[in-house]
């Protein structure tokens, strides 16, 4: 078989128009939140204006506060939730795990604006329990739980039961298992299913808006601004994800480079 | 026995329709080296589970130490184990490994140091606490398994094929180790493999698995001298076979005719005449003489193994017979051979439909 050949320039156009592809629109939005003429900001005409109108608006502050919230939340009880699923059909072979696998998965296939209208008429009006960020987060939970699932198991069917097994022997209950030997273990994959389920909730927009109504999120926010046409501030607050992002990835980088935190140990 | 340590009555085991243990009892003493002999799918490994606890017998009781453990946890038997894999904590250091037992007892930092040194010194560990598992070696890992199995000095140390990993070399000198750890601990070992020159060389007594059964419980010495039956006696040693119809019993020893050859052996299985029977002789328990013997030939082949030979013996009707021996000089390919041995040194067992 020849392998098929390329040049090293070709690879390298290659490579650079991947990142461009990647790369191109997130640095375009960041350019442009300091641009004065958003619409068309060539020749370059620098300012500020855009993020200080979006420290000014107040619905702003409570939507990002509200969208961690319901990040945060959501992505513990996903994570919880999913690592648990997982443990009992790896490690414990559950009786009919595949069904029960199927069950964890099924929220995939449901449209977020169906689970939205769903557990809003569900909570309401069959719990008589009031929309806020607590029913939110538990709608949210629903079908991340199923995604952080889906992380999890991927990753732990490569973890060998057996050393739990070992750490029995030499006298670890079963807590003490976890806490000694199977978290430090799978940590990467439940911090990657908390990691998943956070951003499909911040960023959710269907089944938060009609959990919360008229509480603000990011993503109501700046849905509810595009009917105006697009609003300045979208385009600070856009490259200000951009830029938490990849803060947290540099962070990431430094310490597994450094060996404070490692995510595999086989050799 | 009076130090009993472990005791296993009427075990069994099954996974669907496959017996992984058939109403075994097993006594072990304290201080016994015990081998569970046999080869692969016999149960080994499932009964060393169960006593571990990691296993529920369907039936029957485990005691260790003269305490019913039968329902308890295995973070509750208070016994070491040595895994053919290891089963390394990957994170944690050799000496974290280690200590992970005491640690699990809730010792003190210092107690924790003092075992570390001396498991470390018992298996030669030294310099190489700081070390995570991947960054050893194969012998290496091997002897961190068994200083985490040592280290809480156990009532009862379990060992599953540990030196299956290892090339011979190591396994020789692991295989006088493993003893040496045993006698200075005075605990018992109870200790699995499929090797049975591991298990001679270790052991005080062994068990021959098969199928989920106990076939015999002994002295190493007996089990290969005193086959009981017809499995043992294939299964030790090399030995020879011989399938034919027994046409006399005296005085427990059976006479075999055997392709027109007059073949005799210790009668087992209540053998009568008419039967049909295979005996099995040691290849080392026959002996080269100058004339006569049961069997006539002539040497087809020597096979040099260094310490003894293996000479291969063809009796002209096409069978062929191995005789272990002393490695001699004289004998030449072609050379006319008289072979014969003592029928209290060999054994026939009523033959098993189809066997060889
Ligand atoms: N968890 C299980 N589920 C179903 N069958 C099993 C299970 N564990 C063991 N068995 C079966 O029980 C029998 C005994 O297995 P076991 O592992 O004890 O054999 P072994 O003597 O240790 O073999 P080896 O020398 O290959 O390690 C085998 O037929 C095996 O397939
Ligand atoms: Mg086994």
């Amino acid at each position: 078989m020849t392998a098929l050949r390329i040049g090293k320039g070709v690879q390298i156009l290659l490579l650079a128009a991947l990142y461009v592809f990647l790369y191109g629109p997130i640095i375009y939005i960041t350019y442009v939140s300091f641009q004065a003429n958003s619409v068309w900001p060539f020749p370059p005409e620098f300012t500020a204006k855009h993020y200080i109108s979006l420290w000014n608006e107040e619905n702003y502050h409570s939507g990002f506060v509200n969208s961690l919230a319901i990040g945060i939340g959501t992505g513990v009880i996903a994570s919880v939730l999913a690592t648990m699923a997982a443990v009992a059909i790896l490690k414990y072979r559950v009786r009919r795990s595949v069904y029960i696998a199927g069950l964890f998965l099924m929220p995939l296939f449901i449209a977020h604006i169906l689970i939205g209208v769903s557990s809003l008429m569900f909570n309401k009006m069959l719990l008589g329990l009031p929309g806020n960020i607590f029913s939110a987060i538990l709608a949210n939970a629903t079908y991340a739980t199923a995604f952080a699932f889906l992380v999890v198991v991927a990753q732990l069917a490569r973890y060998d039961w057996r050393l739990d097994e070992a750490a029995m022997v030499f006298g670890a209950t079963p807590g003490t298992t976890f806490r000694e030997v199977t978290f430090p273990l799978i940590w990467p994959a439940i911090l990657g299913a908390f990691i998943v389920s956070f951003l499909l909730a911040f960023n959710n927009l269907e089944i938060s808006f009609y959990n919360l109504g008229a509480t603000p999120t990011l993503p109501t926010l700046a849905w509810g601004s595009l009917r105006h046409g697009v609003s300045e501030e979208l385009y600070a607050l856009a490259a200000l994800i951009n830029v938490a992002v990849f803060i947290f990835l540099g962070v990431m980088y430094v310490l597994l480079r450094t060996g404070v935190v490692r995510l595999d140990y086989k050799d | 026995m009076t130090d009993t340590v472990l005791k296993l009555d009427n075990i069994s085991k099954n996974f669907g329709p496959i017996k992984a243990a058939d109403d075994i009892n097993i006594e072990v003493g304290q201080t016994e080296f015990f081998a569970l002999l046999g080869p692969s799918g016999s149960g080994k490994t499932t009964m060393l589970r169960m006593i571990a606890g990691l296993e529920k017998p369907d039936t029957g009781t485990i005691s260790i130490s003269g305490r019913d453990v039968t329902n308890e946890p295995p973070y509750r038997r208070g016994i070491g184990m040595v895994f053919q894999d290891f089963l390394l904590f990957p994170h944690k250091t050799v000496a974290e490994n280690i200590m992970f037992p005491l640690k699990m007892q809730g010792a003190s930092e210092k107690d924790k140091r003092e075992n570390l040194q001396w498991v470390s010194n018992l298996v030669h560990l030294e310099g190489l606490e700081e070390r995570y598992p991947h960054q050893l070696s194969g012998g290496q890992k091997q002897r961190v398994a068994l200083a985490r199995g040592l280290v809480s000095r156990p009532s009862l140390l379990l060992l599953d094929e540990p030196l299956a990993n290892l090339d011979r070399e190591l396994r020789k000198e692991m295989e006088v180790e493993i003893r040496r750890f045993q006698i200075e601990l005075a605990i018992p070992f109870v200790y699995v493999t499929h090797n049975q020159e591991e298990a001679m060389t270790m052991s005080d007594r062994m068990a021959i698995m098969r199928d989920g059964k106990m076939e015999q419980v002994g002295e190493k010495f007996s089990l290969y001298h005193d086959p009981a039956s017809q499995f043992v006696a294939s299964f030790l040693g090399s030995p020879n076979a011989f399938e034919g119809v027994v046409s006399s019993v005296e005085e427990g020893i059976a006479q075999i005719n055997w392709f027109g050859h007059s073949i005799r052996a210790r009668a087992h299985d209540g053998l009568q005449p008419g039967d049909r029977a295979v005996c099995y002789v040691k290849s080392e328990k026959i002996s080269m003489l100058e004339s006569g013997g049961a069997l006539t030939g002539v040497l087809r082949d020597i096979i040099f193994k260094g310490q003894y030979a293996d000479y291969l013996v063809s009796l002209g009707d096409g069978h062929e017979i191995t005789v272990s021996g002393a490695p001699m000089t004289g004998l030449k390919k072609g050379a006319p051979m008289h072979l014969d041995w003592d029928p209290g040194k060999a054994d026939a067992f009523r033959a098993q439909g189809g066997a060889q």
